[in-house]
């Protein structure tokens, strides 16, 4: 077993068009997640990540070291990577290598991300807003503690690292108004993505056959979405 | 001697005539078409009428006597005389089927009557190529897959070209034999029409791409004063013209290649620009930089758009030259962000790379080269600059390995063997080429025999001769056991086959005097045969290797020199390795990156392209996205899909690039679509723990 094993990463893609605005990225997933969001697309990081082998950490910076010339940002996805006790040494790791890192999150270690901030051991934060907080439970699948939810996103809006809010929209599970409303909650933020519901591998089958919105309603709702943040941001302006 | 005949018989001739018995006739084109004398050729008459008398027949039809006699030559072991007396046609039942069902060889060739007569005449003049204009190696070689001559049914052109607008901006449009004559364009939507002409004169001149140098800078001097608005107009109208020509020949879109630049190449800067009217305008290309990048702007912007349901445009494909100049370019990292925008969202930008200090046109299908010195002087009289590839011959790699056994010298000399013989092709095609060309204008070739500018339109001289190969991988993958991918063994063994092509090529180029050059075959049809044809011939070890799906009759060979397509391999890894070949083929290579329904940000792919250029040895890239485009409520949505995203029903099309191109997957041969559903679009990894994942089953 080689060293840092307390971070266990079960998968990768060692250049991402996606997964940084605007910049190439390599992405490493995480396995296991304390929430069971029936529409999640990684089930197998989610229920099933004992199965999936562990790449070793050596093999996983060798492989970046390789690609240096072309990549200088790395994801941390999952799965829910804020479980993984040996995170702040992986990201400390990658960051003294040199590397920008991103961090994906659900929001419900707060502390886990003041701490890696503080540490300045992250440059940008993802979090998933799952719907309107006062709803968690049942996007989520489970019993959230709300509160960490909501002193995640305050710590994110207000602290002075890049980030986004992230919702994907589930027909059947949300309806329009919950992505105002979500998009209301985090309307102080940098940039709040509306992402498409895409029925494949889902950890609850039943959303397979759940059809995603049309193209149009999705545009409708993204602009609907950017209508509530820079009314938020002009909001803002007057009061500074 | 019994000479006439009382025989009540009645011929139907192939001019639609129907003319009583004359056995005489048989004697005629025996001696008129072949060389045997006329004793022989007097007793296998006779033999022919005595059957048929005997058969009791009231109507024959003229093809029918003349494969009976062809009959009687073989049995007299007149194996010459036969098949010079050989009579050209297709069977009742193939043109039936023609007629009705589409032809999937070539994507780009619609289903109507104009295309059934293209493939109609198609089939002769290839059947006509094999046992005329080939010598009897070279056409077996074909017909038995060693080697694939392409485009065969398009005998009597040149393959494919390269054009100048400054010939017509300079000279108007006076074509042999046309209808009327016009004067150098005085606007610029009259320019576009003369160019969309001229475009399609030339398709029916040539078999392939018609390629366009630099048209945004030519362009350029007629824009001065122009709004942004009319600009925008005149790009969407270029765009529409291009994409829209699907009723020319055979009904295929011409397929054209558009290049642009942002900045002005350094061998165009100081040229004299010629303006309306066909008159230099007194300034140099230098100084209408702003207006080409205002022109080729636009183009993107329309690009961006798409056509009426938002798809892609199919043709003009827009090639943008990316040198050492564009970076040092104002407002190249907009343009850069642009381009990508496009690359991602429709996929249309070819990103090719000329770096140091070489110039290159890329003169069409991915076909590019650099400017000799000869060239550069041409450059200062821009309508010079006319080139074109006279034919490609494509070499079965894989059917090398299978009869190579292992033996590396049995491998370098089979290959040398194949080299030498598509040399012989080109010899064969480039003698009958000036065969008609002798001809001048009262040939059939015309149009390329026009001389405006003291040189005929057609530069034999610059015409080049192409190489291509089919199928690198899996020659490899036989020979070592490993595919390009697998090792860096088997990666330099790669390398070092083509070197040795690139050798042959060199010194046949010096022993022949004619300009070979080695070429990544788009091959959309023949990685399909050769790899049906080695499942014919080379079974098993065929089945071993070939691509795709034996089962369904999905098979291929991985193209050119590409790696495997389906193989999970990080981009940058393809585009460096794959880039490791492109300096040893001179007419441009290309690698592809698969992204599918994925949509990328612009600013990744521009952090990409950029990173390309400098760091790998690659000539071009491409990104392919995924669209499904709806038949009832004509609109586009991305990735491929059973239903519309926006109305849900089932009548729809799915788009993307099959090889050089984007075309409806619906027209798509079986090879490319088992090569489709392998394309690997760049997903992430995991691996499973077989222990876990069988003890977890059990």
């Amino acid at each position: 077993m080689s060293a840092g094993l307390n971070f266990p990463v079960k998968g990768f893609i060692e250049t991402s068009f996606l997964d940084w605005k605007d910049h190439l990225s390599s992405v490493f997933f995480t396995g296991g997640c304390n929430f069971r969001c029936p529409f999640c697309h990684n089930s197998d990081l989610v229920l099933n990540h004992d199965r999936l082998l562990d790449i070793p950490e050596e093999q996983i910076l060798g492989n970046l070291r390789k690609f240096r010339k072309w990549i200088d940002r790395v994801v941390v996805t999952g799965g829910e990577p804020t479980l993984q006790k040996g995170l702040p040494v992986f990201a400390e790791r990658l960051k003294r290598e040199g590397y920008k890192v991103k961090l994906d999150t659900n929001g419900s270690h707060p502390e886990v991300i003041k701490d890696l901030v503080s540490a300045g051991l992250i440059d940008c934060i993802a979090m998933d807003i799952k719907g309107p907080i006062t709803g968690y439970d049942r996007w989520c699948g489970t019993t959230v503690d709300r509160d960490k939810i909501e002193e995640s996103i305050d710590f994110i809006i207000g602290g002075r690292i890049d980030h986004e809010f992230r919702m994907t929209v589930v027909p059947f599970l949300h309806k329009e108004a919950d992505v105002y409303e979500a998009a209301s909650r985090v309307g102080g933020a940098k940039r709040f993505t509306v992402q498409d519901f895409v029925p494949r591998n889902t950890l609850n089958p039943a959303f397979l056959s759940v059809k995603s919105f049309s193209p149009d309603r999705m545009s409708k709702i993204r602009q609907n979405v950017e209508g509530i943040m820079q009314d938020a941001k002009v909001r803002r302006t007057l009061h500074q | 001697m019994t000479e006439t005949t009382d025989l009540n018989l009645f011929v139907r001739t192939s001019e639609e005539t129907i003319s009583e018995w004359n056995r005489e006739k048989i004697v005629d084109a025996m001696m008129r078409e072949t060389l045997i004398d006329h004793d022989t050729a007097a007793a296998i008459s006779k033999d022919v009428e005595t059957l048929i008398r005997k058969s009791g027949i009231k109507v024959v039809t003229a093809p029918l006597i003349r494969e009976m006699v062809n009959a009687r030559l073989i049995e007299r072991g007149l194996e010459q005389a036969r098949r010079m007396h050989t009579r050209l046609g297709m069977p009742i039942y193939d043109v039936d089927t023609l007629i009705l069902h589409p032809n999937k060889e070539n994507a780009n060739v619609p289903h109507g009557p104009e295309a059934t007569n293209l493939t109609l005449a198609e089939r002769i003049k290839k059947e006509f190529a094999l046992l005329s204009v080939f010598s009897q190696d070279v056409s077996d070689a074909h017909m038995n897959g060693d080697i694939h001559l392409h485009d065969l049914g398009f005998i009597d052109r040149p393959y494919c070209s390269g054009q100048s607008l400054e010939y017509i901006k300079r000279f108007g449009l006076d074509l042999p034999h046309s209808l009327s004559m016009a004067k150098p364009a005085k606007h610029p939507e009259v320019l576009l029409a003369h160019l969309v002409k001229f475009a399609a004169a030339l398709q029916s001149h040539f078999a392939g791409a018609i390629g366009w140098d630099a048209v945004n800078i030519f362009f350029a001097p007629y824009l001065e004063g122009m709004s942004d608005n009319d600009v925008k107009q005149l790009a969407q109208m270029l765009i529409f013209e291009f994409s829209q020509q699907a009723v020319a020949r055979g009904g295929q879109a011409i397929f054209t290649d558009i290049n642009l630049y942002w900045e002005i190449p350094k061998h165009f800067v100081d040229v004299p620009a010629i303006g309306p009217g066909g008159k230099f305008t007194g300034k140099t290309y230098g100084q209408y930089e702003k207006e080409a990048q205002r022109f080729v702007w636009k183009l993107f912007e329309v690009f961006k758009e798409g056509d009426g349901a938002g798809r892609p445009f199919f043709f003009p494909k827009p090639l943008v030259h990316i040198t050492e100049k564009f970076f040092k370019t104002d407002g190249y990292a907009d343009f850069l962000d642009l381009i990508c925008d496009v690359a991602s969202d429709k996929g249309n930008t070819y990103f090719v790379f000329d770096r140091g200090e070489t110039a290159k046109i890329s003169e069409c299908c991915r076909l590019s080269f650099k400017l000799d010195e000869q060239d550069l002087l041409d450059a200062k009289e821009p309508w010079r600059m006319r080139y074109c590839a006279l034919q490609n011959v494509s070499l079965n790699l894989p059917r090398i390995a299978y009869m190579a056994e292992q033996d590396d010298t049995k491998l370098f000399n089979l290959l040398t063997e194949r080299f030498m013989l598509a040399v012989k092709a080109h010899k064969e095609k480039r003698a009958f080429i000036e065969r008609l060309l002798s001809a001048g204008e009262d040939g059939p070739l015309a149009l390329l025999t026009m001389n405006r500018d003291g040189t005929s339109y057609l530069r034999m001289n610059k015409a080049s001769h192409l190489i291509g190969m089919v199928g690198l991988n899996e020659m490899v993958q036989v020979h070592t056991g490993e595919q390009l991918h697998d090792s860096k063994r088997a990666l330099k063994f790669g390398l070092k086959v083509l070197a040795h092509m690139k050798l042959l090529a060199d010194r046949m180029k010096r022993q022949e005097g004619m300009r070979l050059v080695l070429e990544q075959t788009p091959a959309e049809s023949t990685s399909y045969r050769f790899a049906r044809l080695d499942l014919r011939y080379h079974s098993p070890a065929s089945g071993r290797v070939v691509k795709g799906d034996v089962a369904s009759g999905e098979v291929y060979y991985t193209n050119s020199t590409h790696l495997n397509v389906m193989a999970p391999m990080n981009p940058i890894e393809r585009v460096t390795n794959e880039g490791l070949f492109h300096p040893l083929i001179e007419a441009g290579s290309i690698s592809h990156i698969w992204i599918g329904e994925a949509q990328p940000s612009k600013g990744a792919i521009a952090d990409f392209v950029l990173k390309t250029f400098r760091h790998t040895t690659s000539d071009q890239i491409a990104f392919s996205p995924e669209f499904t485009t709806c038949n009832k409520c004509h609109r586009t949505s991305r990735g491929l899909r059973d239903d519309c995203a926006y109305c849900g029903s089932t009548e729809v099309d799915g788009i993307t690039r099959i090889t050089g191109y984007f075309t409806k997957v619906s027209s798509w041969n079986k090879g490319k679509l088992g090569e489709l559903k392998d394309r690997y679009r760049n997903m992430e990894y995991f691996t499973q723990d077989e222990e876990k994942k069988a003890a977890a089953a059990g």
